[in-house]
């Protein structure tokens, strides 16, 4: 094969040749005979250049198509994360006793005083960070769902709030959820703080399930009976009954008292020891008719046992039990049951983005804690029968005024009945504390929501009134998948 | 208690003897679920036509529908996302859920214009592309197909009625198809409210010439508008929104640049029929004619 430029100097050459010898006929058939040469030269050149063309097509395809080495695994990668939704959440908060607002709510008089778990989040004048929250959910396999929920409080102090599974395909509308979850009674219980209408939790929640409502280890049956066009759903749940403010146990029986005095002489008795769980069980039972496109009803109710509650008292001040103005330290354990009435009512307007939305819900409470003396300083108390009993409700309204904007007004009141009672009758009564609130609260998306809150509450705190105003600005920002409207 | 045990007796009992239950999130899909499948089916819709579908709450109503339904008609792309997660998890119905053969999403069905970027500094984004895609008759028709294919495995004693109805479905687009692209020849396009109207202009090859919404889920600021007006004026075109969404944005940026500003509904009535939702592209096309 010769080079293309060699063969073409050649035939140049020749051509040259030509213009020395002009007008001889043998000249002539050799001009004839290098035209020739030249027309055989460049077909046979073309011939040779696709031949080329083809061989390095072929050379060049070959090793791409044989030999290509990559790095690496195949792997779904970060594609099965879970759906990961993050609240956060703060407030401005002023109040007219100096910042001891929160602290009150910690102390209303009432059956669980001071025994509440509640910690009221360490509300300060000024600004707060309130827990942020983190929610994991997705689905497991075909038969499961799976959620967990963290909350992370300005100190870094992490709490697991919920992390539960939920079956995807069981018959007959039948449901089970399994691991630590809010208990499905009433109405609110079930919604986070991000879900409320108002900064803060409605007092007959606080005093008698606690700061968060109701939420505990254990297995949640829920069934959705066929009732025609009525929606029906019945539920009963399995839980253990830890640290309750009305299910507690593993209580260690007091050997010392908080004001450092020994303890009197004549103590007797003895807590039992924890049963075996699930020492908390609940039902409840939601109905809620068809009444159309605008206008949506629920109706429920639901009651809750606890076979094992206890409790220790220790109000000791330096005074020794048995002298003027001393108080006995003791213990109390039995059963407690409570049981509630919900109703909710919303109006679906058609207007864009909420405006004409109305949302009136309402919660009846009364809580049972059916306990007898297990150890008293004066021994002879011991089995005395003590009963105490609490109720409360709240009633809130929020309406759309404005595409965006809301307005919400709520009365609520625990501590209607608040008494104690032994074996002779009632031993002891309490005042009912009752609040206020109204809020603004401004949409700018499905995702950022301002709410200015104001309460006027009027408190029973060791039998004093207290009047108690309040100022909540809150900011809530819900980051990540996009939240579910729940009813 | 007597009546209830009656309600309970029937509710056992009567499943047996019935249609397909199938329950369509949109009045078009509700329309779709019927045309194609017959008598063979019974449809409900759970969100009413006169209100936006993304606002929507899951209501104990919707759950009692799904707890029973044989099939989910979807709109998909997320544009349920606010509600029809929240009402499948209250229905324990295992049959209906996303992955099984009772959920159909019609935006799985067709390609999706418009897929974005995971940004929430653009609104209330469908990141996987606009879920309108029922406004466009053609896309429709496909849908159609695929919903016939799915009630075929779920019931395949229909298959050939199902597939039938489907192409004949197809065919009604078909032949209506030109006389719409005609219509709207020489429309100059149109201002959106929200972005749900594209695919109908994409079919008939007419711009877009702007939204009232500044970002998608979020009501028109004074600025926006303003900005829209100056950008456009001097251009014809037609503003359309619907009637749930506020007029006023709609109508001043009309007024500003001597357009008209028309009301168009975005679902056709909740027992529509086929000739219902061809009604409400002739409206969509006859308002996008106004453009001229």
């Amino acid at each position: 094969m010769y080079p293309k430029p060699a063969l073409l100097a050649g035939a140049l050459a020749l051509a040259g040749l030509t213009t020395l010898a002009q007008a001889n006929p043998e000249i002539d058939a050799l001009r004839a005979e290098i035209a020739q040469m030249k027309q055989h030269y460049e077909a046979r050149l073309k011939e040779l250049e696709t031949r080329l063309k083809a061989a390095e097509g072929q050379t060049a395809a070959t090793p791409a198509a044989t030999v290509t080495d990559r790095l690496g695994a195949v792997s779904a990668g970060s594609a099965f994360n879970p759906q990961i939704s993050v609240i956060l959440d703060g407030v401005y908060y002023r109040d007219n006793k100096k910042g001891e607002g929160p602290e009150l709510y910690e102390h209303l008089d009432g059956i669980n005083h001071s025994h509440g778990h509640g910690h009221g989040h360490g509300i300060e004048r000024g600004f707060n960070l309130r827990p942020t929250e983190l929610v994991f959910s997705t689905t497991v396999d075909p038969w499961f769902d799976a959620n967990l929920m963290l909350t992370v409080d300005s100190h870094g102090g992490v709490e697991l709030e919920q992390a539960y599974f939920d079956t995807r395909s069981l018959p007959a509308g039948l449901k089970l959820r399994g691991g630590k979850f809010f208990s499905g009674i009433g109405y609110l219980n079930e919604k986070h703080p991000h879900q409320w209408d108002f900064v803060d939790q409605n007092l007959p929640y606080r005093t008698l399930l606690g700061e968060h409502g109701l939420m505990d280890s254990g297995l949640q049956l829920t069934w959705r009976p066929r009732t025609g066009s009525l929606y029906t759903l019945l539920g009963v749940e399995a839980l253990q009954g830890n640290e309750q403010v009305f299910a507690t146990a593993g209580v260690a029986t007091p050997t010392a008292r908080a004001d450092g005095l020994p303890l009197a002489g004549t103590a007797a008795g003895e807590l039992a020891g924890k049963k075996a769980g699930p020492r908390l069980w609940t039902s409840f039972a939601k109905f809620a008719p068809d009444l159309g496109d605008n206008h949506a009803l629920q109706l429920g109710a639901w009651g809750g046992w606890a076979n094992q509650h206890q409790e220790v008292h220790d109000h000791t001040a330096g005074t020794a039990c048995g002298l003027p103005g001393g108080s006995c330290v003791h213990a109390l354990q039995g059963k407690s049951r409570l049981w509630g009435l919900d109703a909710v009512y919303k109006f679906d307007a058609p207007g864009a983005y909420g405006a004409g939305d109305f949302t009136l819900n309402a919660e009846y409470l009364r809580e049972v804690k059916d306990l007898s003396l297990a150890f008293h300083e004066i021994g002879t108390l011991v089995g005395q029968p003590r009963k105490f009993t609490q109720d409360g409700f709240y009633v809130q309204g929020v309406y759309g005024f404005a595409p965006r904007w809301q307005v919400g007004l709520r009365y609520d009141v625990t501590g209607l009945t608040n008494k104690v009672e032994g074996g002779s009758g009632v031993l002891r009564e309490w005042n009912d504390s009752d609040r206020w609130s109204l809020a603004l609260t401004h949409h700018f998306s499905e995702y950022a929501r301002l709410r200015l809150q104001a309460s006027r509450a009027n408190l029973t705190v060791d039998g004093d009134r207290e009047r108690l105003n309040e100022i909540w600005l809150q900011y809530q920002h819900s980051l990540g998948s996009h939240g579910a409207h729940k009813f | 208690m007597a009546r209830l045990l009656i309600w309970l007796t029937l509710s056992f009992v009567t499943p047996l003897a019935w249609a397909l239950q199938v329950v369509a999130t949109t009045a078009s899909m509700g329309m779709l679920a019927r045309a194609v499948g017959g008598p063979a089916v019974s449809v409900m819709v759970l969100a009413p036509p006169d209100r936006d579908p993304h606002q929507l709450q899951a209501r104990p109503s919707m759950m009692r529908a799904l707890r029973d339904a044989d099939l989910v008609v979807a709109v998909g792309a997320e544009l349920e996302v606010g509600w029809l997660p929240a009402a499948l998890a209250g229905a324990g119905n295992g049959r209906v859920l996303p992955g099984r053969l009772g959920y159909f999403e019609a935006a799985a069905q067709v390609p999706l214009l418009d897929p974005g970027v995971a940004d929430r500094a653009r609104g209330d984004v469908h990141p996987m592309g606009n879920p309108h895609v029922h406004l466009d008759p053609v896309r429709m028709a496909d849908i159609a197909r695929a919903l016939a294919e799915r009630l075929a495995r779920l019931n395949p004693t229909h298959a050939a009625d199902y597939r039938a109805r489907a192409e004949a479905l197809a065919a009604a687009v078909a032949s209506r198809l030109p006389g719409w692209q005609a219509l709207a020849a020489g429309s100059a396009g149109a201002v959106l409210y929200h972005k749900d109207g594209i695919y109908l202009l994409d079919r008939l090859g007419r711009p877009l010439l702007g939204t009232i919404e500044p970002v998608p889920g979020v009501p028109p600021t004074a600025q926006h508008l303003a900005g829209l007006i100056e950008q456009l004026r001097g251009r014809r075109g037609v503003v359309l929104y619907h009637p749930y969404q506020p007029a006023q944005g709609p109508q001043r940026v009309a007024e500003a640049l001597g357009w008209k500003a028309i009301a168009v509904p975005m679902e056709p009535p909740v027992t529509a029929s086929v000739e219902d939702y061809f009604r409400l592209i002739d409206q969509w096309v006859a308002a996008l004619a106004q453009a001229k």
